[in-house]
């Protein structure tokens, strides 16, 4: 439902906040981004796994790999401390941001 | 279940990366993949389903391939460590050989798909190399078949022929005397086996049909075993059947079995009539039996035989030679000599001795007065006079070859130009050099690959036909095929060239100017000047090329119109002749009587009053020879001079009925022709032509003269014009004209030439019914339009002369063709600059001017080095030129003025289009 161009910019911050609480694997985090927004942002495959790639070169978050019992083996990314002091950083962009457009948006009086 | 990681190694392509590395991304879109097609069979999709869900969830393979590189630049290695891990895991297992697979695939499906997005170059560039290589492709298989094979004849370099020579008339190769032959035989000692064998033609009875002309060679008995010969069947002559009185026995070849006996294999012992006479066959020859004989025969003084008639010749009856000294004196020679070297005898000793031998001779008999003998290699003999033109044929057909290539590689250059931004780009994105490199290579290799197909195919058609035009006297020809050597040879020309292909984008590519090329087409205001000089000399080399062959074949053609021109002194026109040799069985030659041959002259004075009484008959005659068969000679003595006739040449006798000079001859110049009183009866008479009164005759005249021979005094009664009997290319030989009744064929051999109103061809059932009506056992041949018969003679100028021009023709084309791509290319190139002119005020003659003179310079360049080349190289062929010189100035002027013509033509499109160059828009181009 939202243009591509407003979807580039969050993707990276929309992962790194889902790592925050606990480790996931990759689609896992496709999956909560549908959930969480209600279905109104959804990111495919190929948009969402070379962020996963891109961040984890940064140094933001690691992969590792993982076997449950029962369970396929899957790659379960976590944050790194770097990762965490980043996703504080971007949030804190994030709220400036929204704060600074909203004012702008508001409709004139006088 | 699928196996999602296999999918995905087989769509993604990540060649960069450490293995480690590629193999967890693989891994991890493998477990995507998968959480994807359970969580639709949870769903309840059927499997099917589940799996297309999976799979669209990547539209677009080489995007993601691009974006997951781009997310891992910063974990690519070096380029060589790079190349050294690829070439690691080469030999890993079978996921990764899977990749290379994919890489070639990929590559040969990349290189199809730009083939395909530009069908006009592909096109054009597919066609120009199919014309190369195929004219290559074909001339190569023609000369594989004629020159190359092996001769049939086994050790043939120790064979040689044993020629005899006259220093009176200047000829080296004559035929021999059997006196000499057998005196040979008994001094010489540098021949192992010496060998005889005379050419000549038998009619053969053919049960229930018309019968039928064979030809035939007599031979000594030695001569099959010499040239390693064998019977199919049957054996070969034993030594009692090659002498005076020996039985009539026969061989005869494969193809006369199979149409004639049905390969019947008892065919040993079954009679054949020949000439009237009953033989006996004792074996079957295979058709290679007579390879060379031919060539033998026509490269002959004299005694030609059936090497004159211009169809093609297949010995089909071998008899044995059975010579007569008693018959065949010293002072006929009617046979050739044929020998294998002794061990220790080379042909430079066989030589010393064999002249030795033949000065004894000349001073113990009068009648070798001049005569001296002469060896050649047989080989030599057989193919020496191939060689010339084939290799000149090979030259231009490379040339047509290289002319091709030096387009393409034009066309590639402009192509690549136009590629520089996508390379660019490629580069920028990490795609390494080889990997461009190798791309290009493969996009070279499939045109080329692709060309040669269509090549091949044209070849195929050529070689068909090469065979069915070629002159009868190339061996071999009529049977060349396209086989393994040449495609194998094919098929390395266009790999070579294919590779070479590759290369040009792949250096264009690597000296690549990345700004410049980033900024788009034309980035700067003028092309590099070194890339134009390249180009440039390209097309210069192409028109030179052109000139070259232009000139050859301007030459040759000029050659034909004055050959075309010559006056034969025969009228062939609306003339046909019908020939036939009558059997000494029923019309005896008895040297008794001569020239009272009473049967013979019965049959001509019949033939001749029908022939005459034919509806459409104007006039008719009956000769010795037609006016193409160059006959025999004889010496030749006038009354008086007898010791100065010792050193003259032989003179050409002529033998007609009084009608030939009405029917076809040369016009009477001074005194009477011959006449039909002229009977056996009355006092002997001859004319002879410009040609001896000269030569015998200076300052004298020759009317009233005697000469003698053929044991009567005849007397000069007038002198005709020359005839070109021996071909026109030659001069007029000498000849003397005798009444056939005084002199008849000692052979029986006689012409019939009728002269028509109206189409000769419709004369033939007629002529043939007058024939069956006055004897229906005599066979009828070489019956068809004299002007055929002229035709046939210069077949093989005619031959080389069409596939020069062709060459020349196919290299005009594309030398037409590059100049007009690079002038266009270069048009393109400088639309900034011709916009900015325009805009400054330029007029557009001006713009023309500048464009054409280019193109002008360009030619003016070829056509000189061209001239230049062709100054040196025509001389290849003046054994083909008649009439000119190969440094003939007219032709020179007229193909450099052709060519000039074309250039500005040529260059005419081009330089049009610059000057409708709108000027704001090339500014904007940028």
């Amino acid at each position: 439902m939202f243009s591509p161009e407003l979807k580039k910019g969050s993707v990276e911050m929309l992962i790194l906040a889902l790592l925050e609480t606990r480790p996931r694997h990759g689609y896992e985090i496709g999956k909560l981004i549908e959930s969480r927004s209600g279905g109104r942002i959804k990111f495919a495959l190929p948009s969402l796994y070379p962020a996963l790639l891109r961040l984890e070169n940064r140094g933001w978050i690691k992969g590792r790999w993982v076997e449950k019992a029962g369970e396929r083996r899957r790659c379960f990314y976590r944050l790194t401390p770097a990762g965490r002091r980043t996703l504080a950083a971007k949030r804190a962009t994030w709220k400036e941001y929204l704060a600074a457009v909203s004012s702008i948006m508001r409709p004139d009086h006088a | 279940m699928r196996d999602w990681e296999e999918y995905v190694r087989g769509h993604l392509a990540l060649p960069d990366l450490t293995p480690g590395r590629e193999e967890r991304i693989v891994r991890e879109l493998a477990g995507q993949l998968d959480e994807f097609f359970r969580d639709a069979l949870a769903r309840g999709l059927d499997e099917r389903e589940a799996v297309a869900h999976a799979c669209r969830q990547v539209p677009d393979w080489s995007d993601l391939a691009a974006q997951v590189r781009e997310a891992e630049r910063p974990n690519t290695r070096p380029y060589l460590e790079r190349l050294s891990l690829r070439a690691e895991r080469a030999v890993q297992t079978k996921g990764s050989r899977r990749t290379a697979v994919m890489h070639a695939l990929n590559d040969v499906r990349y290189a199809v798909r730009r083939l395909r997005k530009n069908p006009g170059f592909t096109i054009v560039a597919a066609l120009t190399l199919a014309i190369g290589i195929g004219a290559n492709t074909a001339i190569f298989s023609a000369l594989d078949s004629v020159l190359l094979r092996p001769a049939p004849i086994p050790g043939i370099a120790r064979v040689a022929m044993v020629w005899e020579t006259d220093r009176n008339s200047g000829t080296t190769r004559e035929p021999a005397s059997v006196p000499d032959y057998l005196d040979f035989l008994r001094m010489g000692k540098s021949f192992d086996t010496l060998a005889a064998f005379a050419g000549t033609e038998v009619n053969m009875a053919v049960p229930g049909g018309d019968p039928v002309r064979l030809a035939a060679l007599s031979v000594s008995h030695e001569f099959l075993p010499l040239m390693g010969m064998k019977p199919v069947v049957g054996r070969t002559f034993y030594e009692a059947e090659d002498r005076v009185g020996g039985p009539g026995v026969v061989l005869i070849s494969e193809s006369l079995w199979t149409r004639y006996f049905g390969r019947d294999p008892a065919v040993a012992g079954r009679v054949l009539r020949l000439d009237e006479k009953p033989r006996t066959v004792i074996g079957v020859m295979p058709d290679t039996a007579d390879f060379g004989i031919l060539q033998i025969l026509a490269s002959a003084a004299y005694s030609r035989s059936f090497a004159d008639r211009s169809a093609r010749a297949r010995v089909d009856v071998w008899e044995p030679l059975q010579p007569d000294p008693r018959t065949l004196p010293r002072d006929t020679h009617p046979i050739f000599l044929l020998g294998r070297l002794a061990t220790a005898a080379t042909v430079e000793t066989a030589r010393q001795e064999m002249s030795a031998i033949a000065d004894e001779l000349e001073r113990a008999f009068r009648s070798n007065a001049g005569r001296g003998v002469f060896i050649e290699r047989l080989e030599d003999v057989i193919f020496g006079p191939l060689r010339p033109p084939f290799f000149a044929l090979l030259g231009a057909v490379a040339l047509v070859l290289v002319a091709a290539c030096i387009n393409v590689a034009g066309l590639q250059l402009a192509r690549g130009i136009n590629r520089e931004p996508e390379i660019a780009v490629r580069c920028a994105l990490g795609a390494r050099p080889g990997v461009l490199a190798r791309q290009f290579l493969v996009e070279g290799l499939i045109l080329t690959l692709l060309a040669a197909g269509v090549g091949v195919a044209l070849a195929f058609a050529g070689i068909k036909a090469l065979g069915a035009l070629a002159p009868p006297d190339v061996p071999r020809l009529s049977s060349a095929t396209i086989d393994v050597h040449v495609l194998a040879l094919t098929a390395a020309v266009s790999v070579l060239v294919g590779l070479v292909f590759g290369m040009v984008p792949t250096l264009q590519a690597w000296r690549l100017d990345l700004q410049s090329a980033l900024r788009g087409a034309g980035g700067s205001a003028t092309s590099a000047p070194r890339r134009n000089r390249l180009r440039a000399v390209l097309v210069v080399a192409e028109l030179a090329l052109a000139v070259l062959l232009t000139v050859g074949a301007g030459l040759l053609l000029k050659s034909f119109w004055l050959l075309s021109r010559v006056d034969p002194g025969f009228r062939a026109a609306g003339v046909l002749k019908a020939e036939y040799q009558l059997p000494p069985g029923r019309y005896p030659v008895d040297f008794e009587v001569w020239p009272n041959f009473k049967e013979i002259h019965a049959f001509t004075n019949a033939l001749l009053q029908r022939a005459q009484a034919l509806p459409g008959v104007e006039s008719a005659a009956i000769a010795g020879n037609h006016p193409l068969d160059p006959g025999f000679t004889n010496s030749f003595a006038v009354v008086g001079r007898e010791a100065e006739a010792k050193t003259w040449p032989e003179i050409s006798i002529r033998r007609a009925t009084a009608g030939y000079f009405r029917t076809v001859g040369p016009p009477l110049v001074r005194g009477r022709l011959l006449l039909d009183s002229d009977t056996t009866a009355a006092p002997p008479v001859l004319l002879v032509n410009e040609a001896a009164a000269e030569r015998f005759f200076p300052g004298r005249d020759p009317m009233g003269q005697q000469i003698a021979f053929w044991g009567a005094r005849r007397t000069i009664v007038g002198i005709v014009a020359n005839e070109r009997f021996q071909g026109l290319a030659a001069a007029a030989p000498l000849a003397a004209y005798l009444p056939l009744a005084q002199a008849p064929s000692t052979n029986g051999a006689g012409v019939l030439l009728l002269r028509t109103g109206s189409d000769p061809l419709a004369l033939v059932p007629s002529v043939r019914a007058a024939f069956r009506e006055l004897d229906p056992a005599l066979a009828v041949f070489g019956v068809e339009p004299l002007e055929d018969t002229v035709s046939k003679s210069v077949t093989q100028r005619r031959f080389v002369t069409l596939l020069l021009t062709l060459f020349a023709v196919l290299t005009l084309l594309l030398a037409v063709i590059g100049i007009q791509s690079i002038l266009n290319y270069e048009t393109r190139q400088r639309t900034r600059e011709i916009g900015i002119r325009i805009a400054l005020g330029a007029g557009r003659e001006q713009i023309l001017r500048r464009v054409v003179g280019r193109g002008f310079m360009l030619a003016g360049l070829g056509i000189l080095i061209g001239s230049a080349g062709a100054l040196g190289l025509a001389r290849v062929l003046t054994a083909l030129l008649f009439g000119i010189a190969p440094t003939d100035a007219g032709t020179f002027v007229a193909v450099a003025t052709f060519i000039a013509a074309l250039a500005l033509a040529a260059s005419y499109f081009p330089a049009r289009r610059a000057t409708r160059i709108d000027p704001t828009q090339a500014l904007r181009s940028e």
